[in-house]
């Protein structure tokens, strides 16, 4: 079982990290090198620059979504919070980098750790069980939102228990597996999913101000590709 | 197949019923647009980072009032999305194989015409949207690619034709039409304040060339006096052209296509007058398109000035002449969509009625997070869907009103005006007089000490106005009934003296 756990955070989790990197990475050049290309063919290159940045740095840190829909709101910033901050500033996971790569950075305390990772499992299921009340987000959902949300809870679940063997009514290793192969999972499906927002999110605002920027003529352009200039109204 | 009514809420045109072959037509324009134009970006970040988290719905006016998933913002975006992933994505063409096995068809072409028909296209969703998805682009893209098919409202068609290739303009308003109703207006202006006002035709090298909502001339005649009244106080250089005096462009609701050609009338229009500016009137759709100026003829084209813009900066100037007392009646304001949801036109509008008005009240909420009237994205040219625009859509924004007490409903827009006023008529908002700003305006600029006497003499303004408004309404019914009935307006024959009255 121990080679299984080896065997996860070595080279599958080498495999993950790089392929979420490189997944996201692409994402993010792709997005950019669009955005460029689309503002140097546009007609009007001025943007509200000033506006933009007010806009996603609200939408990053979103106080004011809070104070207009308290609840979910909250609910949505805690869990973020949670999920973003545990993984990459617990003392275990750190040491694992320091085992391999030689590096390191500071921790959280492991009894923070506790509390914000319980905060993810509980957010995680009031968000769950947003999604399944909630008329409205009910019937936009689809399968992969609801898939999505369990896996990303599994290894904050699987991880309280390896850290708290007397809590723990499965063996240890075998949760420490499911921990960090569902950890895995969780980095594979970034950009495979909608958890690409992670990166993509500070640009939205942006893209959906540039995605008005159309060519110069791209009306006529599309009529002439269609066929249709001579075309009566 | 004859009942033009029978597929959408909406009046449809018979080419729209007769259509063949449309997935096919409807993938080839969405293929064109994807590569000459700019959706492409956003509708890749949207599908892929869309985290249907629904918190849209909670700020949709519609969905708010009917509670349907169809009116879900995110429901409707979704609706174009899964067909470019389906189509234009290697992941949903992969998805597909393996057993999504989604594909476009008629029936799914109808849901979208009547979906993204029941949207104004406010864009207030977007407001809310964490991941900042703008589901108005979504609704302006999917209406343009549903018009490509030839699934459009009739009324904005029709209209659209009338401009581009009948008398030149949405209301069919010949030029004699418009000169006579300009004479009228400085005839009433004469009367009314005993200042001679002038609304120059045709005057080349002038500041602003002026493009009011057409439809201006027939039921507003009093936000126009407004309009050239400042023009005369402030000693402004503005002129209207014969050669296209109509600000509407119903190409925003439906196609880039027709947009780019009306917006490029307007360039043409100002240059052949070697004016250097396009001043909008109060009309929001018409603001928000001739900002797309640049976008289609470039940087060097002529700037875009809003009537209200340019009262503003008078007013702040001191150049704008006030009589000491101010309107006493309670006003309040309506921040159309097209102006003010990005924040570009919300503080002039209110600078200039708290400089004229004793007792002016906010909506709440107010400036970009205000309710659209309820007949935006061109729905209000649609009389047939008059109830659900009224009813369901418009609920919110009569609440909102009622709330607000006001005897004046300021609405600088000629789309809002005309909804405003049924969504009064159809909610008991009997009292509620809906005006323009610059009607406001025009009561109580001071012309200097002449104009007092002959007003005193003449008939009450409000009476005079009240008069003309009939007569106009009664001439905007016949020209619609002549447009619709295809045959052409008979301005110049028996209903001349009718419109001279305007």
């Amino acid at each position: 079982m121990q080679a299984w756990i080896e065997w996860a955070r070595g080279p599958v989790f080498i495999f993950s990290f790089s392929f979420m990197v490189l997944g996201l990475a692409r994402h993010v050049a792709l997005t950019v090198w669009e955005a460029g290309r689309t503002m140097r063919r546009a007609g009007d290159r001025s943007l509200p620059l000033v506006a933009i940045g007010r806009a996603t740095l609200k939408w990053l840190f979103p106080a004011g979504a809070i104070a207009r829909n308290a609840l979910f709101s909250s609910t949505s910033v805690l869990f973020h919070a949670a999920i973003l901050v545990v993984p990459i500033f617990l003392a275990g996971h750190i040491a694992l980098w320091t085992r391999a790569f030689g590096i390191g950075w500071p921790a959280i305390p492991n009894g923070v750790a506790d509390v914000l990772t319980l905060l993810a499992i509980v957010t995680a299921v009031a968000l769950a069980v947003q999604r399944l009340t909630a008329r409205a987000t009910r019937a936009i959902s689809r399968p992969s939102d609801h898939l999505v949300l369990l896996a990303v809870a599994l290894p904050f679940a699987t991880g309280f228990l390896t850290m708290h063997p007397a809590l723990n009514p499965f063996s240890f290793e075998s949760t420490m597996l499911l921990h960090v192969m569902s950890g895995n999972l969780v980095l594979v499906l970034m950009p495979l999913t909608k958890l690409s927002h992670a990166v993509l999110l500070p640009g939205t605002q942006l893209i959906s101000k540039v995605g008005w920027h159309w060519p110069l003529d791209s009306g006529s352009r599309v009529g002439a590709a269609l066929g249709k200039e001579a075309e009566r109204v | 197949m004859t009942d033009p009514k029978a597929k959408f809420g909406y009046y449809v045109e018979k080419r729209t019923l007769e259509a063949t072959d449309r997935p096919r037509r409807f993938l080839e324009a969405f293929a064109a647009v994807l590569e000459h134009s700019s959706y492409h970006l956003p509708l890749d970040v949207y599908s892929r980072a869309g985290a249907r988290c629904g918190q849209c719905a909670a700020d949709c006016q519609l969905y708010q009032s009917t509670g349907e998933d169809r009116d879900i913002p995110c429901h409707r975006s979704e609706l174009l999305m899964r067909i470019y992933r389906r189509y234009f994505t290697p992941a949903g063409a992969l998805a597909a194989r393996l057993g999504d096995g989604f594909v476009l068809t008629d029936e799914y072409l109808d849901g979208m015409g009547e979906a993204y028909y029941r949207c104004t296209a406010c864009r207030r969703c977007k407001l809310t949207c964490p991941l900042g998805i703008d589901h108005g682009l979504i609704t302006h893209l999917a209406r343009w690619l549903l018009a490509e098919i030839d699934v459009v409202p009739k009324a904005l068609v029709v209209a659209t034709r009338e401009q581009l290739e009948g008398v030149g303009n949405t209301s069919a308003i010949p030029v004699p039409a418009l000169k006579d109703t300009c004479e009228f207006l400085e005839e009433e202006l004469q009367e009314n304040f005993n200042v001679e006002v002038k609304f120059p035709i045709d005057v080349e090298g002038a500041e602003y060339v002026f493009f009011p909502a057409v439809s201006d001339y027939l039921l507003e005649p009093d936000t126009l006096m407004g309009n050239a009244a400042v023009m005369h106080v402030t000693g402004g250089s503005w002129t209207i052209g014969t050669g296209n005096y109509d600000g509407i462009n119903y190409g925003l609701f439906y196609s880039d296509r027709m947009m780019e050609r009306i917006v490029k009338n307007e360039v043409a229009e100002v240059r052949r007058l070697k004016g250097r500016k396009i001043l909008i009137g109060e009309c929001g759709h018409a603001t928000r398109s001739a900002w797309f100026v640049p976008t289609f003829c470039g940087p060097d084209a002529p700037e875009v000035v809003n009537f209200m813009q340019y009262t503003a900066k008078a007013l702040r100037e001191g150049r704008l002449p006030l009589k000491r007392d101010k309107i006493a009646e309670r006003v309040t304001y309506h921040d159309p969509c097209n102006i003010a949801r990005a924040g570009r036109i919300t503080e002039e509008p209110r600078e200039i009625l708290r400089a004229i008005c004793s007792d002016f009240v906010e909506m709440t909420p107010n400036r970009t997070e205000n309710y659209c009237c309820g007949g935006g994205g061109g729905t209000v040219s649609v009389d047939e869907i008059r109830a659900f625009r009224t009813g369901p859509m418009g609920r919110r924004k009569a609440e909102q009103i009622r709330a607000t007490g006001a005897t004046y409903l300021v609405a600088p827009c000629a789309n809002c005006k005309k909804q405003l006023r049924e969504i009064c008529e159809d909610n008991g908002l009997d009292q509620v007089q809906v005006v323009g700003l610059h009607d406001l305006v025009l009561k109580v600029l001071d012309f200097g000490a002449a104009s007092g006497e002959a007003r005193d003499g003449g008939p009450a303004a409000d009476e005079v106005s009240r008069l003309a408004k009939a007569d106009a309404r009664q001439s905007a019914e016949h020209v619609r009934r002549c447009t619709e009935g295809g045959e052409a307006p008979r301005w110049l024959g028996a209903t001349t003296e009718n419109t001279a009255g305007i």
